[in-house]
């Protein structure tokens, strides 16, 4: 069994792993943000190879990236037909009743797959090469300024924390109860749904109360280490950007840019519009 | 000096209501700085109610509790009082805050505001005196009951206390768990004059303090060295507490008529004395 408390970490030494994690998820941020400004196969292309890049120096096994894919594909599937049977605009291939497959709708359906893959591709990228207790701490860092607004973040980042620590617990303990049901005959997962829900209930009444009996502890256990001693609470680990952050930033904001400027700017005429069509009268062809 | 001090402690939960429950009753108790007392009792006669109230997680009812003469009702000394008051509860996992070593045990001086180097300082002195100083990288996943519960006591020492209050903190262990925690306590004790109060339910580790205090329905019924406590078989008996083997069979063979002392505590004092009597 992996410790769940690292989530999808994947372990390796590299520079992706050691880059500043707040830097990490203004990354991805502004990654997620360009996505949805991606209009040509040629910026595809260049975002796949960025991507690969990215993974290749991260040292993480390309096949473990593209399985967090095989949890979307049922949304990927759905979301292309969709789009496909509903696209109104473009040259009519096919026409059945109000179903109308175009051109321009297939083009659309494949964009919207390559927009979705790379999108969750990119994202886990962040959480295969950072631990759940360094996001926290980057989350804190990043919501910093709203303290000044009194938002709670300190209580925040505990609440995280202490999430993080006490999940693979509670999963444990949820294995040990439905153990122990099923040794006095419960059938757990025999039955319909409603009987599964019903035999759900003696194991979830005694998880809540042993959750409850941890909280009352740990509640304890938080004010005897002085928990909310002083406002001038100080942190062991401070975060730190470096070289490695700010040639990350330069590259992220460089696709970011040609993203934008292909979208904008080149987007109306050239040579990668040339490119573009032939891959989509391809596709038409090949449809047609 | 006494660096613990109560006088005339009530406490009662759910008061003046059906289920009030009277937890202590008149407690009075004094604890020298540097002693290493032992609390035992029968399951319900109060000792996690007087645990608490020692660093005010609990405020007493009637009567007050001080430590170094500070006050615990007292608001603005209360994290004094904790800072130098420890407690170690009975399940390791409920005592873990961050899901990494170093990170849950630099969480009781972040809390107070020391400053960086001397917390990354205190976390290194802290895991080495509980010999997890190797495991600072690592998390409590997989690891054994005692190891987790040595955190939880080097989690305490980051933020110095003067005394460790350890409430049934070896119950849930394996007997190497055990002797792990408790030749840990007994170091804390040797080498920081740390004044221990350990609860516990095993007698053999109440023959370990210097001091050992018997409480029965919120009252404190004995209070000597372990040795003369347990000499006094009949009384221990009588709250439902057993003896340690070896004085129970010199208890018994005093019964049976052989002049034996009844506060032999060891094998080896029992043989020696036997053979004394030959
Ligand atoms: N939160 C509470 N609310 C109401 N009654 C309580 C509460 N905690 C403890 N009590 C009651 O107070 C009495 C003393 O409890 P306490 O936990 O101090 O005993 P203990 O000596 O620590 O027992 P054990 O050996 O089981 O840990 C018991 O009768 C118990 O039922
Ligand atoms: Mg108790």
């Amino acid at each position: 069994m992996r410790d769940i408390s690292f989530g999808q970490y994947y372990p390796s030494e590299s520079v992706i792993h050691r880059m500043d994690p707040r830097a990490k998820i203004i990354f991805s941020l502004l990654y997620m943000i360009g996505m949805f400004f991606i209009v040509s196969y040629t910026m595809y292309l260049v975002t796949f190879i960025f991507l690969m890049t990215v993974i290749l120096i991260a040292k993480i096994p390309p096949k473990i990236v593209f399985r967090s894919i095989k949890a979307i594909v049922f949304i990927l599937i759905f979301t292309a037909i969709i789009n496909l049977l509903f696209y109104n605009e473009g040259k009519v291939l096919v026409e059945w009743w109000k179903i109308r497959i175009t051109d321009a709708g297939i083009n659309f359906s494949v964009k919207m797959i390559f927009r979705l893959t790379m999108l969750v591709m990119g994202t886990s990228l962040l959480t295969y090469t950072t631990t759940p207790t360094a996001l926290t701490d980057a989350i804190e860092s990043l919501l910093k300024p709203l303290s000044y607004i009194k938002v709670p973040v300190h209580d925040i980042a505990i609440i995280m924390s202490i999430a993080l620590r006490f999940i693979p617990g509670l999963i444990e303990e949820t294995d040990k109860i439905m153990m122990a049901q099923k040794a006095r005959g419960a059938s757990i997962d025999t039955g319909n749904f409603i009987q599964k829900v019903k035999a759900m209930l003696p194991v979830l009444i005694p998880l809540f109360v042993s959750a409850f009996r941890r909280a009352d502890e740990l509640a304890d256990a938080l004010d005897a280490r002085c928990y909310n001693a002083t406002d001038h609470r100080t942190k062991m680990k401070v975060l730190k950007y470096s070289g490695k952050d700010l040639v990350g930033a330069i590259v992220v904001v460089a696709l970011f840019v040609g993203i934008l400027l292909d979208k904008y700017l080149i987007g109306g005429s050239g040579l990668w519009v040339g490119i573009d069509r032939y891959i989509a009268d391809g596709i038409r062809n090949l449809v047609g | 000096m006494s660096i613990i001090k109560l006088s005339n402690v009530f406490y009662t939960y759910n008061k003046d209501t059906e289920e009030q429950v009277h937890a202590l009753q008149g407690i009075n108790l004094e604890i020298e700085e540097g002693s290493f007392v032992a609390l035992v009792g029968h399951n319900g006669s109060g000792k996690s109610t007087l645990a608490k109230l020692l660093n005010g997680l609990l405020l007493p009812t009637s009567g007050s509790v001080n430590i170094y003469d500070m006050d615990t009702t007292n608001p603005s000394t209360i994290y004094e009082i904790r800072k130098n008051v420890g407690m170690v509860f009975q399940n390791p996992d409920n005592q873990m805050i961050a899901s990494i070593v170093e990170d849950d045990i630099a969480f009781g001086p972040e809390n107070l505001g020391v400053p960086r180097e001397e917390i990354i300082e205190r976390v290194d002195w802290a895991l080495s005196k509980v010999g997890m100083l190797e495991h600072k990288k690592g998390t409590p996943f997989k690891m054994s009951g005692g190891q987790k519960q040595r955190l939880a006591i080097a989690g305490v020492l980051a933020i110095k206390p003067r005394v460790l209050v350890l409430d049934e903190s070896t119950a849930m262990l394996d007997p190497q768990g055990r002797r792990e925690v408790l030749s840990v306590v007994k170091q804390l004790n040797q080498d920081e004059k740390i004044t221990i109060i350990n609860i516990t339910h095993y007698m053999d580790e109440a023959l370990d303090a210097d001091r050992l205090i018997v409480m029965n329905e919120g009252k404190i019924i004995d209070d000597d060295t372990p040795k003369n406590v347990f000499s006094r078989y009949a009384q221990l008996e009588a709250v439902k507490l057993a003896t340690p083997p070896v004085t129970g069979l010199a208890i018994k063979l005093n019964q049976a008529g052989i002049p034996i002392d009844t506060n032999i505590t060891t094998q080896s004092e029992l043989v020696e004395k036997l053979c004394q009597l030959l």
